[in-house]
């Protein structure tokens, strides 16, 4: 029986679930001591199909929409840049959905992963902010705004916002900072940082270039905002050539002391 | 040998009683919350012209591969500068209608001036769906909202389980495949044609998918919010030709 | 786990002016426990000509015995040098053999034709799947993260010097990215009459 029901199993799947409880009638009456020879692992997938009723369709509460995000900070700026694509699949919805989130007006966040939790996460800080600043009338600080963002995501820490966060902005005494986290709230404050599908692509030439990794004797001049801007231009286009969910438009928000600047620039868009 | 009887029923040794309303197998089911689509409705395709924006889906329910309804509206007018229309479960289509109606009701009854508006539609749309998949209870649609604000055409998409965007052209189901890239290349070509371009332009994109998604019907409503107001045109139907078909190997 | 990273590698090529470079890091690991430095990740196959083979460890050596036989058969047979692009089919041919049963490496070749001088660069999948490139080729653990530095360091016509401080930080930069490999770096620049390899040292962690 055992034999027989694993064969038959193995051979067409679980969609002949009919036919394997058919299968299982027979047994019953042919063997001899059924109760004993029933393979429980076996007899509890056949068990399922035959009172569950109609096949439950898969629900994924989760979507993957790409993107990446890169937030850089230099000694009275940071410069926080995404990519504008929005996909699921190979499919591309749309070319222009920014994945930076201007919360104040020196903190920006890049967000990418699933666009839902995205769009959810960003409403609910968007709120809180509001809360902050009429309970105490002035904006939130980029650090506080930091760990906010980490006890939100570890609130829903058993079903996770799907999402990479990295926060760009400027900290008390007016230095740029850059604070990344991951999807349940585990966070520290860096210099710069790739976040989202190209990230890996995009944090070993960081690396290289701004934290003049593997060189030596290298004239370690403090990083210009202008060079930051040209490198986060550069480096988006070398992941547009090999990542397909990065791409069609790069969006730059520049932040100093004076508040944020946004520019545009163009990626590939096949 | 006397039959005490004292042990009948009584569980094995080193087991324990098992007492009504407290079986440990009452509950080892996980709840299903799951769903699936019944009666569905295929592609929505929405795109804006020059002072509006056109929605249009055909009227065929399916029953999974039976054409079951063959005249279901999916389109809805919600006000005079909004529209919505929907693919995916009809039930559930059906019952974001509902609200969505007595909610126009009450809007209208405070009579203060205000209503809903496409932004403020789309808005919403996104939480109600995200909720309910957060319940892991989706309604399970994609929807379009369309209409004008502000005298800018406004055009934005939400699936079931709360993705959401706004966009020049939206086309949900096979037409994101099939009708998109048609519109798409209409769009960049010209970004501001006329009503009657863009009622060409979304016929023909509907007759392309007539041809080639089999859960397809050529029986079509549209939608047209301008700055005149918000209406539902048809039911109408494309011109098709099948001069080719017989061409086609297997066809007869 | 996939077997393609149980060992942990990185190997690149790079197309210069007349020139070509190869470059692979040195850990031998199995998953995170790194055994040793001085792992063997590049073979020379002739005078101008190397292969780069990442992947299971004890398919690589394998691949590299193979490989050697086959193309000092075709040598003795020929009594002719082998062209860089000849190998590559080699290479496809060996690892098609075994379509439904794969060696667990996706090679990389880089050298310059016997009678021509041209260089030329190549990958495979582990199924002998070839790929010919212009710019460069990327194969091992940390892909991703070497082509996200080619796509960016690697420009037309550099010279032998250019490319070697190109390719190693391209390399260096990438393993620092990956787990599983790095530990030190080793570049052969292949010139028309000459061939420079160079040990380079890197994060030992």
């Amino acid at each position: 029986m055992k034999t027989l029901g694993h064969m038959i199993n193995s051979r067409f799947g679980s969609h002949l679930f009919d036919l394997l409880s058919s299968c299982r009638k027979n047994f019953h009456i042919l063997s001899k001591q059924p109760k004993i020879s029933v393979n429980i692992g076996q007899m509890d997938t056949v068990e399922e199909y035959q009172h569950g009723g109609p096949k439950q369709a898969y629900f994924n509460p989760y979507a993957f929409n790409g993107g990446t995000v890169l937030a850089v900070a230099g000694e009275d700026f940071s410069v926080v840049a995404s990519d504008t694509r929005l996909s699921e699949g190979f499919s591309i919805f749309t070319r222009d959905n920014p994945k930076t989130y201007n919360l104040t007006s020196n903190t920006v966040l890049g967000c990418t992963g699933f666009h839902g939790d995205a769009l959810t996460l960003t409403k609910v800080l968007e709120a809180r902010l509001k809360m902050y600043e009429h309970e105490h009338h002035k904006p939130m600080s980029t650090k506080a705004i930091a760990a906010m963002l980490s006890t939100i995501l570890y609130y829903k820490r058993f079903f996770p916002y799907y999402v990479n966060n990295i926060l760009g902005g400027l900290d008390e005494e007016g230095k740029g900072c850059v604070y990344s986290f991951d999807p349940v709230g585990s966070y520290e404050r860096e210099s710069f940082r790739a976040g989202g599908t190209a990230s890996s692509m995009l944090q070993p030439l960081l690396d290289n270039q701004i934290g003049f990794k593997n060189q030596i004797g290298v004239d370690q001049t403090p990083l210009t905002k202008e060079k930051a801007i040209f490198l986060v231009k550069d480096v988006f286009t070398s992941a547009a050539e090999r990542d397909i969910y990065t791409g069609d438009q790069l969006i730059i928000n520049v932040i100093t002391k004076d508040g944020t600047r946004t520019e545009y620039f163009p990626l590939r868009r096949d | 040998m006397m039959e005490t009887g004292f042990w009948h029923g009584g569980p094995k040794p080193g087991a324990f009683y098992s007492l009504p309303g407290n079986s440990s197998t009452y509950n080892d089911m996980p709840r299903k919350h799951t769903q699936q689509p019944i009666t569905t409705g295929t592609s929505v395709l929405g795109v804006k012209f020059d002072g509006g924006i056109i929605l249009a889906a055909d009227m065929l329910g399916s029953y999974g591969s039976l054409a079951r309804f063959r005249n279901i509206s999916r389109l809805m007018k919600v006000n005079d500068q909004t529209v919505l229309g929907a693919g995916g479960d009809y039930a559930d289509y059906q019952h974001i209608k509902d609200i969505i109606e007595q909610r126009m009701i009450d809007e209208e009854c405070l009579d203060d001036g205000f209503t809903y508006t496409p932004k403020a539609l789309h808005s919403w749309m996104t939480r109600v769906m995200y909720n309910r998949r957060s319940q892991f209870n989706p309604l399970w649609n994609v929807v379009v909202v369309g209409g004008i604000q502000d005298n800018e055409p406004f055009l934005g998409f939400v699936d079931k389980i709360g993705t959401a965007f706004k966009s020049d052209v939206i086309c949900t189901g096979y037409g994101a495949y099939i009708a998109q890239p048609l519109l798409r290349e209409a769009y960049e070509k010209n970004n501001a044609m006329s009503e009657q371009e863009a009622k060409a332009l979304v016929d023909r994109c509907l007759k392309v998918l007539f041809y080639r998604d089999a859960r397809s019907f050529n029986k079509y409503e549209i939608a047209i919010v301008t700055k005149d107001g918000a209406r539902i045109e048809g039911p109408m139907s494309s011109d098709t030709n099948w001069d080719i078909a017989t061409m086609v190997k297997g066809y007869e | 786990m996939s077997i393609m990273s149980y060992n942990g590698a990185a190997i690149m090529a790079m197309r210069g002016k007349d020139c070509v470079a190869i470059a692979a890091d040195r850990r031998f690991g199995v998953q995170a426990q790194t055994v040793s430095m001085d792992f063997q990740k590049i073979f020379e196959i002739g005078p101008t000509l190397y292969v780069g083979l990442p992947g299971l460890a004890t398919d690589v050596q394998t691949i590299a015995q193979k490989l050697k036989f086959r193309t000092n058969l075709y040598e003795l047979r020929e009594n002719r040098k082998m062209k860089p692009k000849t190998f590559l089919s080699v290479v496809s041919n060996l690892l098609y053999e075994r379509r439904f049963g794969p060696y667990f490496v996706e090679p990389v070749v880089a050298g310059l034709d016997p009678n021509t001088s041209e260089p030329f660069i190549a990958s495979l999948d582990l199924i002998g799947c070839p790929m010919i490139t212009e710019d460069f080729v990327v194969s091992g653990t940390c892909s991703e993260q070497m082509y996200g530095m080619c796509e960016s360091l690697w420009e037309p016509d550099m010279s032998p010097d250019d490319l070697f401080e190109t390719i190693s930080q391209a390399l260096l930069n990438a393993v620092d990215r990956d787990a599983v490999s790095g530990w030190g770096a080793i570049v052969h620049i292949i010139e028309k009459d000459k061939v420079t390899t160079k040990t380079l040292k890197a994060r030992m962690d």
